[in-house]
């Protein structure tokens, strides 16, 4: 029909057109909140049944949701999430600072800045399963640049470990011995060393030639090896130990995250400066301030509410996201130490959710879902904080 | 945003450089040096992410097409994928997996366009203040919800529910990975349009209606058209998105690269390819189906690299049409 | 006025944010002697890590060993995956893996590219698997099937495109195949069976969906009446109140169920195989190695029982463990020329097969 027809009507049967338009559209627009209410529904029949105490504190265990729980994945999130809020916040807000509050007058910075403004638009575009990709390349592997880990060789750059001797006694107890050289993974009993038992208690260790009798007693049993007998290397780890390459860890995905989420920052960051009223800056500049005072002084203050809400609203979207992490640290469900370090895998909620989704046992699926609202749960709360954050920063804007 | 004058924002143009000097002291302005530095650092990783992203897709897909096994004609010409398949030959062909992937947006973009438009439209021109109340926040939560959730949802709900019961339709099939995305995409495509629409000068609006045209008519033969570039790049953004889509994919679409029109089959797409690939714990690093991943996660960023691309030039455009 | 309450909320939310990151410091002790409790000597008992990667098939059998051994020995950190066969060997031979589980024997290739490294391994059987063809509860028609039958079905050549066309008595509906993927020591050992002497390889159309991950392998026969696939027996036990398992005609033309009696006295064939750990011995020199496999072997037939396989010949066993004391790494499985043997596990598995370093 073209405008032609349409006005050649009488005005009743236009504006008949026009509210049953109106009426049409309602109906459409409704359709999508009953998607979303289904959705809910679907997840909440599904799952709700298996909400429990045991899912917040129990780990996974093949062939029993009975027994299993998101608790790793819970911390595991939290970490990953911290770690990628640590990396993407303050590079994120520096460089919409460096972008909305610097103009820089030197050619190059200029051409310079207008690059990363482009980039950061396209960045946004970027499906985040690349970043995982990214992420595994530029953090698991580095890039092949240094030697990758194996089984039985310690990492050549590594901070925060201690290597460790242990065997095992005549008497069938374990100790141990620090080693002084991590690259000499077993180590041959030739004189007496002292060694710690699994009590804690500080020993002299017997070095019995191999031809000896071995002693009867129990005692002597305990502390008593063979000459020749190996110890083998193992690691003790501060939470802080870092190793390169990454590996697939905590850290990789956090990192990884990181860069999904830095547009994000960026962007909102950005917004977040602009909404400051020029007259704040006149006002410091008034006052002599040069412009990184004005930047600390009158503007990230103000723009602080803004800056927040788009931090926590880039946080929930990285706590959603399952793909770069499955591709940097894989599907783990779980450790079996939990979580001691920035080394270690640890499952997170969104993988654990598309791992158990997929297990053939129907419980699995129920817990998924259980899982799935946890998750729900966890982003409205971080998204009211953001509507809280928000609508006291309208107040106060009003109020001004 | 347009109260800040422009001056403001270029280093003491406002100022006279003298007072400018009487307060700032030696040591203010070696800090302001060394801010400086630290915030071009901070924006340089994101264009050093940018670089790393390229330079990473193209030496590693370097690493697969260099392969023994593999030459590049193939890799565009071969109807099958069996990358880490079938033994025998192998076959690289990315034409399945690129089907995969537009069947998929396909139907999710069926979905989402008429539905994202038509909330669009009636979010800014129609809408009663109370079910503006109702359908902003839907929308909101509809774009917060994780992609794995979605994923969960067409497999649990769509496939068995919604899609079974109308015919032969497989445990893991395209079209209800479709959905799923078309969910996803449907706010995005919603708010970017109705930015569009809403941007509209208020003079062509009245235009309309001075000529006695109903609201019907002013939204169709004026404010549609007046914003028709706005729309297309809020599709193409969109589009983009469900390209790059993931999890759903991985969940709900099955793991069969396959070459075909048939919505009710499992079709494996480009990111489905990838997730499957990573799935396990571990990947093997210099085997062919570790580099064939560069291979497709290059042949995925360019395509969704190309459509960001356009729809802001696009974007751009339109804004300067009437700013 | 109100411009100041906004500084301290930030730095209360950014301090959350950094107490977050500060806080495995606290928990990292709290864990260790959280685990003291549960074990009387929590600071020298065995600590290490344990990397197991490869075969999904055998992935429940070590889970299982695992479970175990964490009991007595918790400081030890156990990881088990199961990508394929295939790729358990090429972790191996990159020394990535201590164990790579396996649900084939190693194959020549792969034997070549460990030696190139320098990684020498035991070779453990552990277990009888009986690879379950099955089909969807509701399928009725299928009461048997032979070798020349699964070829039709699976083969590239052959790719049948409807039941009627494997037995013209069927119905005329589309297969929906199920597969394990090129990875997986289980799609090896199917092909071996019905592609022996064939140029052809597993089929790749649109009917059928591969993967080297067997729960996805479980869910489409469960959800499709007209579909089939393969899978070790444990996944079919688990998931038998959805799935049926079909019958398969052996050589002497009977038509066998796969259960624990028919895989255990060889009836159920071909498609009865033993499944395999590979040791690196680097790695066995590790006290948490040692006690890992140590402890595997001594409680295997248990752990096989409750992986729900079938344990091997307590004399195959027997050797397995004289050969690790002896240490006798390689396989037993090839001969000088790099051929495979052929024969059941107690003819192949003694000491003079042994090729190795």
């Amino acid at each position: 029909m073209s405008p032609i027809q349409i006005i050649q009507k009488s005005e009743a049967t236009r504006k008949h057109y026009s509210s049953v338009f109106a009426i049409a559209c309602l109906v459409i627009c409704s359709l999508v909140v009953v998607v979303l209410v289904t959705l809910l529904a679907s997840v909440v029949t599904s799952g709700g049944g298996w909400l429990s105490w045991t899912l917040l504190t129990g780990v996974h265990h093949e062939d029993q949701p009975e027994m299993s729980g998101i608790r790793q994945a819970l911390t595991g999130s939290l970490f990953v999430c911290a770690i990628c809020g640590l990396a993407a916040l303050p590079v994120g807000v520096g460089t919409a600072i460096f972008l909305e509050e610097f103009k820089p007058k030197h050619r190059v910075l200029r051409w310079f800045h207008g690059l990363v403004d482009l980039n950061i638009t396209n960045l946004a575009g970027v499906p985040s399963i690349v970043y995982g990709i990214l992420g595994l390349t530029a953090f698991v592997y580095m890039f092949g640049i240094v030697p990758p880990i194996e089984a039985n060789r310690p990492a050549s750059i590594e901070f925060g470990a201690q290597y460790y001797y242990q065997a095992k006694t005549l008497g069938g107890k374990w100790i141990n011995f620090p080693a002084s050289d991590r690259f000499q993974t077993i180590y041959h009993f030739k004189e007496p060393i002292s060694a710690t038992m699994a009590t804690g208690e500080d020993v002299q260790l017997n070095i019995l030639s191999k031809s000896a009798d071995s002693p009867e007693a129990p005692a002597i049993r305990d502390r008593t090896v063979f000459e020749g007998n190996s110890a083998s290397i193992f690691r003790r780890n501060d939470w802080w130990h870092v190793h390169l390459p990454f590996s697939k860890s905590i850290l990789s995905a956090g990192l990884t995250l990181a860069l999904v989420i830095l547009p994000i920052v960026i962007i909102a960051s950005q917004e977040a400066i602009r909404a400051v009223p020029g007259s704040l800056r006149e006002a410091a500049f008034g006052m002599g301030a040069n412009r990184w005072q004005v930047v600390r002084s009158a503007v990230i203050p103000s723009a602080i509410p803004g800056i927040m809400t788009g931090a926590i609203l880039s946080m929930s979207r990285a706590i959603g996201e399952a793909a770069p992490v499955l591709a940097v640290m894989g599907g783990v469900l779980g450790t079996t130490s939990g979580l001691t370090g920035l080394m270690d895998k640890a499952p997170v909620l969104p993988v654990t959710i598309f791992r158990w989704s997929g297990d053939e046992n129907a419980g699995f699926e129920h817990l998924s879902a259980a899982a799935i609202i946890v998750l729900l749960i966890v982003l409205v709360a971080m998204n009211s904080l953001a509507i809280i954050i928000r609508n006291r920063f309208e107040k106060k804007q009003q109020g001004v | 945003m347009s109260l800040i004058p422009e001056s403001v924002n270029t280093t003491g143009s406002l100022l006279p450089s003298a007072q400018y000097r009487l307060r700032s002291t030696a040591t203010s302005r070696r800090w302001q040096q060394l801010v400086v530095a630290v915030l071009v650092g901070c924006a340089a990783i994101s264009l050093a992410t940018t670089v790393g992203i390229i330079s990473m897709l193209v030496i590693e897909s370097l690493g697969f097409f260099m392969a023994e096994e593999i030459e590049l004609g193939r890799f565009f010409t071969d109807m099958q994928w069996t990358v880490g398949q079938t033994k025998g030959d192998l076959s690289y062909g990315i034409m399945p997996l690129l089907s995969g992937t537009l069947r998929i947006t396909g139907i999710a973009m069926l979905i989402a366009v008429p539905m994202g438009l038509v909330c669009a439209v009636y979010l800014a021109e129609y809408a009663p203040r109370k079910v503006r109340a109702v359908l902003k926040p839907t929308l909101e939560i509809l774009a917060g919800i994780p992609t794995v959730v979605l994923g969960f949802f067409a497999v649990k709900f769509i496939t068995p529910n919604l899609l079974v019961p109308l015919g032969d339709f497989k445990t893991f099939n395209a079209t209800a990975a479709g959905i799923a995305v078309g969910i996803l995409c449907l706010p995005l495509i919603t708010s970017l349009a109705e930015d569009a629409l809403q941007s509209v000068p208020r003079s062509l609006r009245e235009g309309a209606y001075g000529l006695g045209s109903t609201k019907l008519e002013a939204t169709l033969w004026v404010i549609l058209p007046a914003a028709l570039s706005g729309i297309i790049s809020a599709i193409l953004l969109a589009m983009a998105r469900a390209i790059g889509e993931t999890m759903v994919v991985a969940m709900a679409a099955g793991s069969s690269p396959t070459l075909t029109l048939d919505p009710r089959g499992p079709s494996q797409t480009m990111t489905g390819f990838i997730v499957e690939t990573f799935k396990s714990e571990s990947v093997v690093p210099g085997t062919v189906s570790y580099y064939s991943i560069y291979a497709v996660a290059g042949v995925l960023f360019l395509i969704t690299f190309a459509t960001t691309l356009f729809g802001q030039f696009i974007r751009k455009r339109f804004r300067e049409e009437y700013q | 006025m109100q411009k100041r309450i906004w500084i301290p909320v930030a730095a209360m939310l950014f301090g959350c944010l950094l107490g977050g990151c500060g806080q495995p410091t606290q928990t990292a002790p709290a864990k260790s002697s959280g685990g003291s409790a549960v074990s009387t000597e929590p600071k020298n008992i065995l600590s290490g890590s344990v990397v197991i990667e490869g075969s999904s098939t055998v992935e429940p059998v070590s889970l299982k060993a695992k479970e175990g051994f964490n009991k007595q020995y918790p400081g030890v950190n156990i990881s088990v995956s199961g990508q394929g066969t295939g790729n358990g060997f090429k972790a191996l031979a990159k020394k990535e893996c201590d164990i790579s589980d396996a649900s084939r024997p190693i194959k020549q290739s792969e034997f070549e590219s460990c030696t190139a490294a320098g990684q020498g391994f035991f070779e453990v059987p552990v277990a009888y698997d009986g690879l379950t063809i099955a089909i969807n509860k509701e399928n009725t028609f299928v009461d048997k099937l032979d070798v020349g039958q699964l070829t039709k079905i699976f083969r590239a050549d052959m790719a049948a495109k409807t039941w009627s066309e494997v037995n013209p008595e069927w119905p005329n509906e589309k297969i929906t195949i199920y597969a394990a993927g090129i990875a997986s020591g289980t799609h090896d050992y199917f092909m071996e069976v019905i592609g022996k002497d064939a140029e052809a390889g597993m089929r790749s159309d649109e009917q059928i969906t591969l993967s080297e991950d067997d729960k996805l392998l479980v869910t489409g026969v469960v959800g499709e009446k007209f579909s089939i696939g393969f899978f070790g027996y444990s996944y079919f036990v688990a998931n038998q109140d959805h799935l049926k398992a079909v019958p398969i005609v052996n050589s002497a033309g009977e038509a066998i169920t796969p259960n624990i009696e028919t895989i255990e006295s060889g009836q159920y064939e071909p498609f009865s195989r033993p499944l395999f750990i590979y040791v690196s011995t680097a790695s066995y020199e590790r006290a948490e190695v040692r006690e890992f496999v140590d402890f595997y072997l001594e409680n295997i037939t248990d752990i096989v029982t409750q992986a729900r396989y079938v344990p091997l010949p307590a004399e195959v066993y027997q050797r397995a463990r004289t050969h690790l004391d002896k240490g006798l790494a390689g396989t037993y499985y090839l001969d000088a020329n790099g051929k495979k043997r052929e024969g059941s596990i107690a003819t192949v598995f003694v000491e003079e097969n042994l090729l190795g370093k």
